[in-house]
């Protein structure tokens, strides 16, 4: 043990952070902004190289208020490797894809940074204290994004933003702070270890656990988001500027489903009346991917579809959460990976579109495969990966998700699949016919194709999605391994 | 030796897909050399494999994917036969190409995706498990509409290739839950060893151990997909409308890559179909009721290449007729089935050809337009007139032999199960098929031209595959014929068959028994008025026409709208109630209820925030204020011990 590895990739964003919003020049911000998030990448990869993911691997321990029981825990395992390596996969691209923006660049490429080291803290935090401090960091420089470089509702939708996620978050807190004083009144000592706190909650009294779980449940679910509390995401996202589109779907709404692995697994099989629960957890993971789909048809404009098409996917995640079967759970885990990849080239083309066409509105675009090439073949290959299509990542994790689950939640599968899977192609098929093929809207007058790093950005991001969906097992292995652990002290009725 | 290159099959024409992408400008004809080479040298490897096990074994090899799964090859005589045919006439379409596109600038691309497309329908064939075939059985899926919406400025082309794609997809989401529902009943298996979950193999063993009722189910349920994908009755409104590719797509999608998909998939878990009770009934009917529907529209569309679509969709009805017989028959439809499928992947393919040879050569594509072109265009004239005879199965062509096996099987169902529906199907649809086919025949090349056009032949690299093609056409059925039943047989073991039979309370015939005379050659006397028919009608010109052809005719006037097929599915199915009323029931729930309530409650909170806000202002104070709360908790927590709780 030489380097405190996962504090340093907390670090680096924060210090790169740091020298952006002091940079003067928009080239030093954007420099300093794609180094800091370059270095925990390749830290990643060379953990990835080291990580046993059957077991935690820690990193660093430090008390740091005893008193209360706060230590500074970080450690890693097969659940929170992938994600903290989509998230250093997806803020470096997301720095190159906005390489050219032009407002008030320092901030913007300093509250990019930011929520690299939000998340990160989020995915390797042991420590409840910690990981809800990280937790509530990533939601201010959100806010920021789309308050400052926002479209012309941006005030309404920062605000709804931060309060609906703040809200959630809250009661989130509530439910922790149960924990731990509860926790504290059985053991009779302090601390915000999240194993510890899971191992005391199973003696819990009934209705204690139960509102626990819900609350915590809540808090998650919110934020991935799942229908009904979904709202907050299409009007966000509408508002945002690209790149906290990008970084807002790709990565922050993952810390949803990280939590439900993560916090809610191992309580899940203590709760008063699991089966109950899990019919509750189920259908709304098939209400998300059904529903989700079909709001996603009825959109008029592109991104708010592309917004719900990210409720209808993480959908899968949350019906395999509940289906509590080893290949289905990782298959869910595998969903939140490839979501992450796939919604980043969506959003970006979008971007794409809104700047070059001034709008977005499906209708009133066409033809544009014309004037943008480059972009159409992306974003064609984005929509196919986004719509399941085999070879590329995001089937691994629908295929498994779905066949994982049959044998606990027949029915809730069934409906997944025929009420999501045709609907999905059709709203991506439909939209991407009307608004790049057939004939040209002259109206739009002249327009760019891509520049060099847009291209860049997102052919690298396609290039993974296909390299994920061809071959799997980089990843897939980590996360069945975290997947068993977690699953080995579940034991269903 | 062959058989130790067999991925190269797959993994060559992917290669050239790839160079040709993102290199073919570079490439000599654009690439097009480089995707002849490849699926040439696919070809020479099938045909070494098959020759190879040719006295028996199969070929096997597979490598660990992920999970559970496995990546692997099977090269039985099913997948053998049928890999050689589509690696032969994907290579001929490929020759031809490279005159018909001489002319478009998008090449590279176009030589792109008809490797891949090809790839992927070998792909599909070799596959040793079902989930590594629906992965293939996607990727047709999606160059049929990367290649359908080829000319995609053309606003029908891009709705076209779309339409191709959701309803395919729509068969495809039946064979999705059909896989899923296999998992659940065989998840529990003990896989024997060296084999694993999903392979062939492993299901047929296994399939003692589902109930019979899932049997059904998830035989429907493939069933589904392969409507989807080889256009039957009620999935197959996208085949005519994918005319708007270039004429060698069509070509490739009628003939070697994606129709016969859906055919092949019932072929390769045939053990299956056979073990439910009720399955193969169900594909005998769809088959034999698509091969009558479809051809009643080819009798009066006068589009070409429309025409040549309903008879697609009609011969593979054929097809799924074939292997529904089989509860009768036994796995000998297999064969019968793949028989046609080979004979017919050569007539169809010369008949797409030709009718690109006249589209090319004249620059009409209406037949109301054509007349007397033999004359200027005398070889694709008798090549195509030879695919004709082929296809209203006339001997000694190859569809003399390859249909008139299915309409015996049928006959014996008919004697064994008194139902006749299957067999009169089959033999209504070959006079119908005669008519319309004879019927486009002498339009375009004989009497005098209607329009003013300029008739030229085609270059030799589109005529040198005619030929060869008509060769095939003319000659496989008296060739192979005999040959051909007797190797695919040995795909299923006879125990397998006997068992799934059994499993599915099947009796198959012991020996069938030979119609009488007029039955017997009443095949070929229906092909024969077929054609005196159309020869009365179209050449002779004996009959006036005019009161049948006409829109006050209400059955003519059904036909010529395809029984109202696009107003059923696209504007009321697609657009009216999935677009239009469940979108925006939605769309009403997500917006003014969910939303709504959503925005009542901030708005409560809004009115108490403005109390908090008077004291703390700003957003990071509100944050802050609530750890400070936090820490006030815990700190008089402290002061009181644990004893609250």
């Amino acid at each position: 043990m030489t380097l405190p590895l996962i504090s340093l990739m907390i670090l680096i964003p924060l210090v790169g952070a740091i020298i952006s919003f002091l940079s003067r020049t928009r080239n030093q911000a954007r420099i300093a902004a794609i180094i800091a998030s370059i270095i925990p990448l390749i830290i990643t990869i060379k953990m990835y190289l080291q990580v046993d993911p059957s077991t935690m691997w820690v990193v660093e321990s430090y008390d740091w208020i005893p008193q209360l029981g706060i230590t500074y825990k970080l450690g890693v395992d097969g659940i929170s490797m992938p994600l903290i390596l989509l998230a250093n996969i997806v803020v470096p691209l997301t720095i190159l894809f906005a390489w050219g923006e032009t407002k008030r660049t320092s901030s913007f490429y300093g509250l990019l940074l930011l929520e690299q080291v939000g998340v990160i803290g989020v995915f390797s935090s042991l420590d409840f204290f910690l990981f809800y401090i990280f937790w509530e960091i990533t939601l201010v420089p959100m806010y920021f994004l789309i308050s400052i470089w926002g479209g012309p509702r941006k005030d309404y939708a920062a605000i709804k933003f931060f309060i609906y996620t703040h809200i959630a978050s809250l009661v989130m807190l509530l439910a922790i702070f149960a924990l731990y004083f509860i926790a504290w009144a059985q053991t009779g000592y302090p601390s915000f270890d999240i194993v510890h706190l899971l191992a005391q909650y199973p003696s819990f009294s009934p209705v204690v656990k139960d509102v626990i779980f819900f609350a915590l449940l809540f808090g998650f679910i919110v934020k991935m988001p799942a229908v009904p509390f979904h709202t907050w995401l299409p009007d966000a996202h509408v508002e945002a500027p690209t790149a906290g589109s990008v970084v807002l779907a790709a990565i922050l709404l993952k810390m949803g489903g990280y939590g439900l692995f993560r916090v809610m697994m191992p309580m899940l099989p203590n709760t008063t009346n699991t089966s109950l629960v899990i019919t509750v957890v189920a259908i709304i993971g098939v209400v998300s991917i059904v529903y989700g789909a079909f709001l996603a048809l009825a959109q008029k404009d592109l991104k708010k579809m592309v917004a719900y098409s990210s409720v209808s996917h993480m959908g899968f995640v949350t019906l395999g959460f509940a289906s509590l079967v080893p290949l289905s759970v990782t298959g869910a885990m595998y969903q939140q990976f490839s979501h992450g990849l796939i919604t980043c080239i969506l959003f970006m083309s979008c971007g794409v579109i809104q700047h070059g066409a001034h709008t977005r509105i499906i209708n009133d675009l066409g033809g544009l495969v014309q004037k943008m090439p480059k972009l159409t073949f992306l974003m064609l290959g984005g929509f196919l990966a986004s719509l399941g299509l085999p070879g590329m990542s995001g089937f691994i994790a629908e295929f498994t998700v779905l066949t994982g689950s049959i044998t606990t939640l027949f029915i809730y599968v069934m409906i997944a699949v025929f009420g999501g899977v045709a609907v999905t192609a059709a709203y991506h098929l439909w939209a991407i016919q009307r608004a790049m093929f057939g004939v040209f809207n002259e109206k739009l007058g002249h327009i760019h194709d891509l520049a060099g790093y847009e291209m860049l950005s997102m052919a690298i991001l396609l290039l993974l999605v296909i390299f994920f969906g061809v071959n799997p097992d980089p990843v897939w292995d980590f996360m069945q391994a975290g997947a068993n652990t977690l699953l080995a002290g579940v034991h269903i009725i | 030796m062959f058989q130790d290159f067999a991925y190269l099959i797959v993994l060559l024409p992917i290669i050239s897909f790839v160079l040709t992408l993102f290199f073919g400008k570079k490439f000599p004809a654009n690439g097009g050399i480089l995707a002849i080479l490849t699926i040439f040298t696919a070809f020479i490897i099938s045909a070494g494999t098959l020759s190879e096990i040719y006295h028996g074994g199969v070929v096997e090899q597979s490598w660990h994917w992920f999970a559970f799964l496995d990546f692997g090859i099977l090269i039985d005589p099913l997948a053998a036969a049928m890999l050689c045919m589509v690696s032969f006439v994907s290579f001929l379409i490929q020759v031809y190409s490279v005159g018909y596109m001489a002319h478009d600038p998008a090449k590279p691309r176009y030589f792109a995706e008809t490797s891949l497309f090809t790839a992927a329908m070998l792909g599909v064939v070799l596959s040793d498990n079902i989930l590594q075939f629906f992965m293939f059985w996607e990727l047709v899926g999606l160059c049929s509409y990367l290649l359908i919406g080829f000319w995609y400025r053309k606003p029908s082309a891009a709705a076209a290739a779309k339409k191709a794609f959701l309803v395919t997809r729509v068969g495809d989401v039946l064979f999705l839950a059909g896989i899923i529902v296999l998992y659940l009943n065989i998840s529990d298996f003990t896989v024997p060893d060296g084999a694993y979950l999903l392979q062939f193999q492993t299901m047929f063993a296994a399939i003692e151990h589902i109930p019979p009722s899932q049997l059904t189910l998830i035989t429907l349920l493939f069933f589904g997909g392969a409507v989807g994908k080889s256009g039957q009755f009620p999935l197959h409104v996208w085949l005519p409308d994918a005319m708007e590719g270039p004429t060698t797509v069509s070509a490739l999608i009628h003939a070697a890559t994606m129709v016969t998909a859906g055919v092949y998939l019932v072929a390769r878990t045939f053990p299956i179909f056979l073990a439910s009770p009720d399955a193969l009934i169900v594909v005998a009917y769809i088959g034999g009721f698509t091969a009558l529907f479809a051809a009643t529209m080819g009798l009066v569309m006068n589009d070409i290449k429309r025409v040549l679509a309903y008879s697609t969709v009609s011969q593979l009805g054929y097809m799924m007729l074939a292997l529904g017989t089989g509860i009768v028959v036994g796995a000998e439809v297999v064969g019968m089935s793949l028989f046609h499928l080979i004979s017919h992947a050569f007539f169809k393919a010369l008949l797409f050809l030709c009718a690109g040879s006249v589209i090319h050569g004249l620059g009409l594509q209406d037949l109301r337009q054509m007349g007397g072109a033999l004359g200027k265009m005398k070889i694709t004239g008798i090549t195509m007139l030879i695919a004709a005879l082929a296809l209203s199965g006339i001997p000694p062509t190859a569809g003399f032999f390859s249909k008139d096996a299915i309409i015996e099987g049928a006959y014996s169902y008919w004697t064994h199960t008194g139902d006749i529906l299957p067999y009169a199907f089959g033999i209504i649809a070959a006079l119908l098929t005669s008519i319309y086919i004879f019927r486009l025949w002498f339009m375009t090349f004989t009497g005098e031209p209607r329009t003013d056009y300029h008739a030229h032949e085609s270059p030799p690299s589109m005529t040198v595959p005619l030929v060869i093609l008509a060769i095939l056409a003319l000659g496989f059925g008296l060739a192979a014929h005999g040959a051909f039943g007797g190797f695919l047989e040995h795909t299923y073991s006879e125990h397998l068959i006997e068992e799934a039979a059994e499993i599915g309370g099947h009796h198959l015939a012991e020996e069938h028994p030979h119609p009488p005379p007029i039955l017997f050659y009443l095949p070929i006397i229906v092909g024969v008025i077929g054609f005196v028919i159309s020869w009365l009608i179209y050449s002779k010109r004996i009959f006036n026409m005019s009161s049948i052809i006409s829109s006050r005719n209400p059955i003519y006037r059904l036909l010529l709208n395809r029984y109202y097929q696009h107003q059923i599915y696209t504007e009321f199915v697609a657009i009216t109630i999935v677009h239009r009323v469940l979108s925006l029931i939605g769309e009403f729930i997500d917006r003014r209820i969910i939303d709504g309530i959503i925005d009542g409650i901030s708005w409560i909170l809004i009115m108490i925030g403005e109390v908090i806000r008077r004291i703390q202002t700003g957003v990071v104070q509100h944050y802050a204020a609530w750890v400070v709360m936090g820490v006030v908790a815990l700190m008089l927590f402290l002061f009181h011990g644990g004893g609250i709780l």
